[in-house]
């Protein structure tokens, strides 16, 4: 036989042995007979030693071709092998669940907070906050309750000593805002507040509120409905209905409470709403003149707007819970619902 | 406040339907909070008459008669004995809800409907004043009077028809708490008039000059004391419609004397207090301060202990009643009551105001006081208490009136700028529309002598009645208010202007964010506590002077407390393993308060962020093993928490002496100062909130997190020539911890090796019962060039040298 036959004929031998190929040992067992240094085509290099010099290059070019091709054959078998090898042994069943991880929550009053701060940092509020333990100069008498008056007993109060107390809402922060800097004011006030009542479904002894406070030359009651309804569109949809209520509140005359009509019931009247149609969700005025005098602002040359409003309720209402209690329990299973 | 609208139209006429008046007034500020329809529960009963009846041609018991009910005659099949024709009935129609069934034991209420009784059509009942609920009688039916109208509705009939409102009073409105009040408000919305009942008085010839003095000692709490004497009253229970008047708004009956000065105080809200003339000693009247610790006994039949300051009522020898808040049961009227004096006066609202919450007593009388009472209406109230007294209970009135009034109450006047209001409200009120406006609500418009050139201030004088009525912005206010909210445009048109702070990003709501992605729930919990708790953690505890209950009688000092009872409570639902953070403040007193600090100076709030880890540690799957959570679990979310904000140079560091509520509590630290802590909570802790798992927590001070924390970031060049990893085991004693290790490895592998890990931690058969075998991988890289092999075990052998020094460590191989 002539090289060139032999190279023929191991070419036809490769191609069916490759068949014969059904496991990696084989393919392996394949790989020594042919591709390794002592394998056959390996051989045939050594006796083209013995060729006459003028078939060399010929010769050595098919040889070349020889060897890619049982590699190529090789590979390729070995990539087949290989693939079909993992779907066989690696048997999924996909429908046992993935390995997870804890999923953590936001308590829900975070996120209502979170989102009715966002709301206001678009329009140009700043934060800031006070103290809770308060003396009674910031949570009351710089806001216009004076000693002694009737309006006090709105908010029944927890007292430290005589005057010190659990702030019982978030408006001395405006009075501490305003005693460090000059109009414009631009802030809403975040923050837990305490009111000494007995618990109930209705009612915690303590929860959250943001106040706001716009002051600066030319602010008008116009101003606020405008900015609290465009709040309330942004919060609840822009379709709500509202209302404004004449109200009273020793620091913001004139007052009002903003109503919007119920999002449950759209105004029909229901449960929630307490079949008035209606859902009361903040308190609001314009900043009364005599707590300018508090803090060295002159009546004459500025005004603002306040409002307040609680973010249980707002919470409460949004979700459609009926007892604020739970809002305190934090059952995990509660939590994991926001 | 409850408002009877069948009353309320004596003052004011309206054509509009409850809804829509509630509607008014809730827009005018006076919100109408409930409406409440008296009669709803005799809807679909009528007056009738029996007009035929004959015997039931299927059952001996019972007739078929035919009554007229108004509109038209209908068959109706009953069983009362007593039924007989021309009777006039109430007749319940197909719809109406009978009260009381009285077939039924429980006498439950039932729903009427058209039926077949033994075969004959049976179109309503006859109805026993048992079964409406106006009696016991359960014999036969009721009986009306021949002369009743037929076809009128029971409620109607009953005088119940009536409609009553709550409404919530804001403080500052005491006019508004009485009928003639809110009527002024109905025709101020309304734009109509209001007309006060017509008092015409027959006095007797004999003067009250004869029959009583009244002594003002304290004219400043009482500017004015008016009284009357009325003789030979008879006591007796009021008159039908009075007593409907006052039960529509929840005043129980009580005589004809109370009745008429409840009546009173509801109409004009004036309170009036009337004495048993013949019990006051020297028919005298003093009005006096109270001495220390004097007692009286007050109408409720509480004796109260008094004390100076407070403003009494006396006789020439003792007291008869607290000024304006309540009288005395030595001087109430009884049924053998023949001569009364009245009294009708004003009192100081911080006097009387001080005087309720000292006693923890409030009355009617005392809520309109210390509210602002009209100085101006005693006297009028007076003349309506005798008239209707008079009326109801006969006596005579002496002639005259006891008025002390030193010094007449000055009308208040404000001047209102046009341009101002318009300012504030965002209006373009003209000057008509604001006189118009405050003159509907009795705001009398001063014409100024000197008319101002462009007539921007109006001056208005202000009724007795509104003593809210001070300032300029109180009228802007009842201008606001008039005018109509709605009717003022809703518009934003202020310029958005930054403030010089610049905008910061809240660390807080990011640190919360990446635990929630950590799988924390977050949790809210009371700050108030127990003292016990909370002195557990701290002895400057702040303490709550009325708390709602003890275990709410303290600031929280620490938040593991809040959060163990959360860890129980999830517990006992079954939820064992427990992911929780919260972020609160806990609250320490730090001074003694003194008169001249704020109490920011006294009392310190730090902001907190407590994480807590209980059960297992990683969410459970099929294919691995459960694992508790343990301490490394904890120190391991804080420490990614650390560096995800920028603090990586931190240091856990054992506390050498112990730490309340927690065992092995070990200390963050960065650059030597305390950000927080770690530990395993006690046994003990544990044991008192019922936990019977581990719980793990790490204690974090926000604020010296932020100081500390970089949020500002800069880029470094990443390395242009390959790094070098080597693994090293290292077979030391068990109590060498690993961070020396680390330590040591660093300083002998010098500037080319940047990080040290452990990847590995194995005691156990293969090495000495006293040695552990720690793994640690080496990352070596060069900014200036690719670092050789020669290089690298140079420096490895360094360590190993300087190992075996410093830890007696030997190289596993």
């Amino acid at each position: 036989m002539t090289m060139k036959e032999t190279i023929d004929e191991i070419r036809n031998q490769l191609d069916f042995e490759i068949t014969k190929v059904n496991s990696l040992p084989e393919l392996d067992q394949f790989r020594i007979k042919y591709l390794a240094r002592k394998g056959i085509i390996a051989e045939l290099f050594e006796t083209l030693k013995n060729v006459p010099p003028d078939q060399k290059p010929s010769l050595g070019k098919e040889l070349n071709e020889l060897r890619t091709h049982a590699q190529n054959l090789h590979d390729e078998k070995k990539n087949n092998l290989e693939s079909n090898q993992s779907s066989q042994s690696e048997l999924i069943d996909i429908t046992l669940p993935g390995r997870r991880k804890w999923i953590g929550s936001l308590h829900p009053i975070t996120q209502t907070l979170n989102e009715i701060k966002s709301i206001f940092l678009r329009l140009g509020f700043e934060i800031a906050s006070g103290p809770e333990i308060e003396d009674d100069y910031y949570n009351f008498e710089a806001l216009n309750f004076p000693p002694d008056h009737p309006a006090r007993d709105m908010q029944d109060t927890f007292f430290i000593s005589k005057k010190t107390l659990l702030r019982t809402h978030t408006s001395p922060v405006q009075i501490r805002v305003m005693e460090k800097q000059q109009p414009p004011v631009r802030v809403i006030m975040p923050g837990r507040v305490y009111r000494n009542e007995a618990i109930s479904a209705r009612s915690y002894c303590l929860f959250h509120q943001v106040e706001g406070l716009y002051v600066d030359t030319n602010v008008t009651f116009s101003e606020l409905k405008g900015t609290l309804v465009a709040f309330a569109q942004q919060f609840y949809g822009s379709d709500l209905k509202f209302r404004f209520r004449p109200s009273f509140f020793p620091f913001t005359e004139p007052s009002a409470e903003m109503d919007i009509s119920c999002f449950l019931c759209k105004g029909k009247g229901c449960r929630v709403c307490k079949y008035a149609g209606w859902l009361e969700i903040l308190g609001c005025g314009m900043v009364n003149p005599n707590v300018y005098k508090f803090v060295n602002y002159d009546p004459m040359k500025v005004s603002g707007y306040a409002f307040g409003m609680g973010i249980e309720r707002i919470t409460m209402l949004r979700y459609g819970i009926d007892d604020i209690r739970i809002l305190f329990d934090n059952d995990v299973r509660f939590l994991k619902q926001f | 406040m409850k408002i009877s609208l069948k009353w309320l139209r004596q003052y004011v006429e309206f054509n509009i339907t409850p809804e829509e008046l509630a509607d008014k007034l809730t827009k005018a500020g006076l919100e109408v909070e409930s409406i409440d329809y008296l009669g709803s529960k005799f809807n679909n009963f009528f007056t009738g008459q029996v007009l035929t009846v004959t015997k039931h041609p299927n059952a001996n018991k019972l007739t078929v008669c035919d009554v007229n009910v108004g509109d038209s005659n209908i068959a109706i099949v009953c069983g009362a004995p007593n039924v007989a024709i021309g009777q006039k009935v109430v007749v319940g129609l197909a719809g109406a809800v009978v009260p009381r069934n009285q077939h039924d034991p429980d006498g439950k209420a039932f729903e009427l409907a058209k039926v077949k009784i033994r075969g004959v059509e049976s179109n309503g009942m006859i109805c026993s004043e048992y079964e409406l609920g106006i009696g016991e009688d359960k014999d036969g039916i009721l009986v009306l009077n021949d002369n009743v109208t037929i076809g009128i509705p029971l409620a109607e009939f009953l005088g119940l028809n009536d409609i009553v409102f709550e409404i919530g009073i804001t403080p500052n409105r005491p006019d508004c708490l009485s009928h003639i009040g809110i009527g002024r408000e109905v025709a101020a919305a309304l734009k109509t008039n209001y007309k006060l009942p017509e008092v015409t008085i027959n006095e007797s010839s004999s003067s009250i000059e004869n029959s009583a003095i009244v002594i003002v000692e304290d004219s400043d709490k009482c500017p004015r004391y008016s009284a009357r004497v009325i003789k030979n009253v008879k006591v007796q229970s009021s008159p039908k419609w009075l007593q409907n008047y006052l039960s529509a708004i929840s005043i129980r009956p009580i005589n004809n004397i109370v009745d008429a000065t409840n009546y009173v105080l509801m109409e004009t809200g004036h309170p009036l207090h009337a004495f048993d003339y013949d019990k006051l000693n020297e028919k005298t009247i003093i009005v006096r301060e109270a001495i220390d610790g004097e007692h009286f006994v007050t109408l409720d039949g509480k004796g109260r202990s008094l004390t100076a300051g407070m403003l009494l009522i006396c006789d020439a020898i003792k007291p008869i009643a607290i000024a304006g808040v309540m009288g005395g049961i030595n001087s109430e009227i009884t049924d053998n009551t023949k001569n009364i004096l009245l009294e009708s006066a004003y009192f100081d609202p911080r006097s009387i105001r001080k005087t309720s919450k000292q006693l923890g007593l409030s009355s009617d009388a005392s809520q309109r006081f210390e509210r602002g009472a009209d100085p101006n209406a005693t006297i009028y109230s007076i003349n309506r208490a005798a008239q209707l007294i008079a009326e109801i209970a006969g006596g005579e009135i002496q002639k005259g009136i006891i008025d002390v009034y030193p010094k007449p109450f000055t009308p208040t006047r404000i001047n209102v700028s046009l341009q101002r209001s318009n300012n504030i409200l965002g209006t373009n009120l003209n000057v008509c529309q604001i006189i118009e406006l405050l003159e509907s609500i009795n705001c009398e418009h001063q014409v100024a002598e000197k008319q101002n050139a462009e007539k921007d201030i109006v001056t208005f004088k202000v009724p007795s009645f509104r003593p809210d009525l001070e300032k300029e912005i109180d009228l802007i206010e009842e201008l606001a208010r008039l005018y109509g909210y709605d009717n003022i445009e809703t518009k934003m048109q202020s310029v958005i202007k930054f403030t010089s702070n610049p905008v910061q990003s809240d660390i807080v709501d990011e640190m919360r964010l990446w635990l929630v992605g950590r799988g924390f729930n977050e949790i809210v919990t009371n700050s108030l506590q127990s003292k016990e708790l909370a002195y557990l953690s701290s002895s400057e505890v702040v303490e709550v002077m009325n708390p709602i209950s003890k275990d709410m009688a303290a600031m929280r000092t620490s938040l593991i407390p809040n959060i163990l009872e959360v860890v129980r409570n999830n517990i006992y639902h079954q939820t064992k393993n427990l992911n929780l953070f919260e972020v609160g403040k806990t609250y320490l007193k730090i001074l003694q308060e003194s008169e001249n600090q704020k109490s920011d100076e006294n009392y310190k709030e730090e902001d907190k962020i407590i994480l807590a880890k209980s059960g297992i540690a990683n969410f459970p799957n099929w294919a691995e093993n459960e694992r508790n959570s343990d301490i490394y679990d904890l120190k391991g979310e804080v420490e990614d928490l650390l560096l995800k904000f920028g603090l990586d140079k931190y240091k856990f560091i054992p506390y050498s002496t112990t730490k309340a509520l927690v065992d092995m509590p070990v200390s963050i630290e960065i650059n030597q100062i305390e950000v927080g802590y770690i530990a395993k909570v006690q046994k003990q802790m544990l044991k008192q909130f019922d936990i019977e798992q581990d719980v793990y927590i790490a204690d974090l001070n926000i604020n010296i997190f932020k100081s500390l924390s970089k949020i500002e970031k800069k880029y470094k060049p990443l390395p242009d020539y390959p790094m070098v990893l080597r693994d090293l085991a290292f077979i030391t004693d068990k109590v060498v911890p690993v961070s020396e290790m680390q330590g040591t490895i660093y300083k002998a592998g010098g500037e080319l090796l940047r990080t040290v890990e452990i990847f590995d931690l194995y005691s156990g058969d293969q090495i000495h019962s006293d040695k552990k075998s720690s793994a640690f991988t080496l990352q070596f890289f060069s900014e200036d060039r690719t670092l050789t092999d020669v290089e690298i075990e140079k420096i490895i052998n360094k360590i190993v040298e300087a190992m075996k020094v410093a830890h007696n460590a030997a190289l596993r191989k």
